[in-house]
């Protein structure tokens, strides 16, 4: 997998979460990363793509090989144009420990990651971007 | 339509999960295997994860499921061989599968369950 | 680390646990769990100064992995420093099972594989 090598697969329907891991498990192996690490992106991919079918109405998963500061990682967004989230902080609080959140899966996902971005608002869609170094 | 098969050996059902599961698939196995404990009565139930290199939230969560209601329905479940990688994953996930029985695999989940279900 | 006796396994921590290695190290005692189907891994952090909250939740994360595999762990050599280290910070005590010194760990690893040996027969 070389530098800067970037595609984009829609994230539509359920066998689509599947092939969005897969996807994930091959890019991130390519370039050498670590069991344990890679494990936990392929789970936080798991996570989002399923939260773009089941909430976003279906989007896109944009993923890129990057490197920043002379480090190499790989970077993925995770896009729909669904109805977006209304309570950011209600959706980054932690479901099944609590009780409360959104059940979203967001907070976990976050953990699995180095970096984690979330864009979103009412009638603005959603758009997560997460970034593992290798 | 794609199933897991669900092999029963005596009073306890063996589930191993060798794909890479899609939501509905997993919800069926759960139906599934509700069913056939409800009519087979069996008293234990050992689900092998030893090929599964991911266990997301979803998942583990229809893990806790079957557990818990295999119990209601006077069945022990055990889970047996996680992966080193998928078990510090699911730690960080915080999905920490309590309730849940565990070992390190088939041998000792059979060994576990013939335990509880008051073998010697 | 070593395997102390047939099922068990023995990590000794020694000196002070930044986060990466603590994390390789406890990646390698998971797979050595896997590898030879040692059923209780003892970690001894007798050799380890200090424990701070990190260490602390990295030693409990670890210790839930180990469970989820299959396995079970207990930690030696808590001085009562430590031990109130780890009540202080809140941490779920209720399922860690300590020992003061690797001995007793020991002791405690065989008795639990001794009962499940005899129900065995």
């Amino acid at each position: 997998m070389s530098l800067r090598e970037r595609g984009s697969q829609p994230v539509r329907i359920e066998q689509d979460v599947v092939l969005a891991r897969q996807l994930t498990r091959k890019i991130a192996s390519d370039c050498g990363m670590r069991l344990v690490d890679l494990t936990k992106l392929v789970t936080a991919v798991s996570e989002l793509a399923r939260n773009t079918v089941v909430y976003g109405g279906g989007g896109d998963m944009d993923w890129e090989v990057i490197e920043e500061a002379g480090r190499v990682g790989v970077r993925l967004v995770f896009r729909d144009e669904g109805p977006g989230i209304a309570d950011i902080k209600l959706a980054l609080t932690d479901g099944w420990t609590s009780g409360g959140g959104l059940g979203l899966g967001l907070t976990g996902a976050r953990r699995l990651v180095d970096e984690f971005e979330l864009d979103t608002a009412p009638g603005q869609g959603t758009r997560v971007m997460i970034t593992r170094w290798i | 339509m794609e199933r897991i098969p669900i092999l029963q050996m005596g009073e306890f059902l063996l589930v191993t999960i060798q794909v890479d599961m899609h939501d509905q698939l997993a919800l069926r196995l759960q139906d599934d295997l509700t069913d056939r404990i409800e009519h087979t009565s069996a008293r234990g139930v050992l689900i092998d994860i030893s090929a599964l290199d991911m266990v997301d939230s979803f998942i583990g969560r229809m893990i806790a499921t079957i557990s818990g209601l295999s119990r209601i329905m006077d069945a022990e479940t055990v889970l047996v061989g996680m992966q080193p990688a998928v078990a510090i994953t699911l730690v960080e996930l915080g999905l920490t599968l309590p309730g849940v029985s565990t070992a390190l695999n088939v041998d000792r989940g059979m060994h576990l369950l013939r335990k509880r279900v008051g073998h010697s | 680390m070593v395997k102390l006796w047939e099922g068990v396994l023995a990590l000794p921590l020694i000196g002070t646990l930044d986060s990466h290695r603590s994390q390789t190290v406890m990646e390698s005692l998971l797979q050595r769990i896997v590898d030879t189907g040692s059923e209780i891994a003892i970690i001894d952090i007798t050799g380890v100064p200090t424990v701070d909250t990190l260490v602390a939740q990295h030693l409990l994360k670890t210790v839930t992995a180990i469970r989820l595999m299959g396995a079970d762990c207990i930690i030696s050599g808590v001085r009562p420093q430590i031990a109130q280290t780890i009540v202080h910070l809140g941490l779920d005590l209720g399922t860690l099972t300590t020992k003061s010194n690797l001995a007793d760990a020991l002791k405690l690893a065989l008795a639990r594989l001794g009962t499940a040996a005899g129900e065995r027969v």
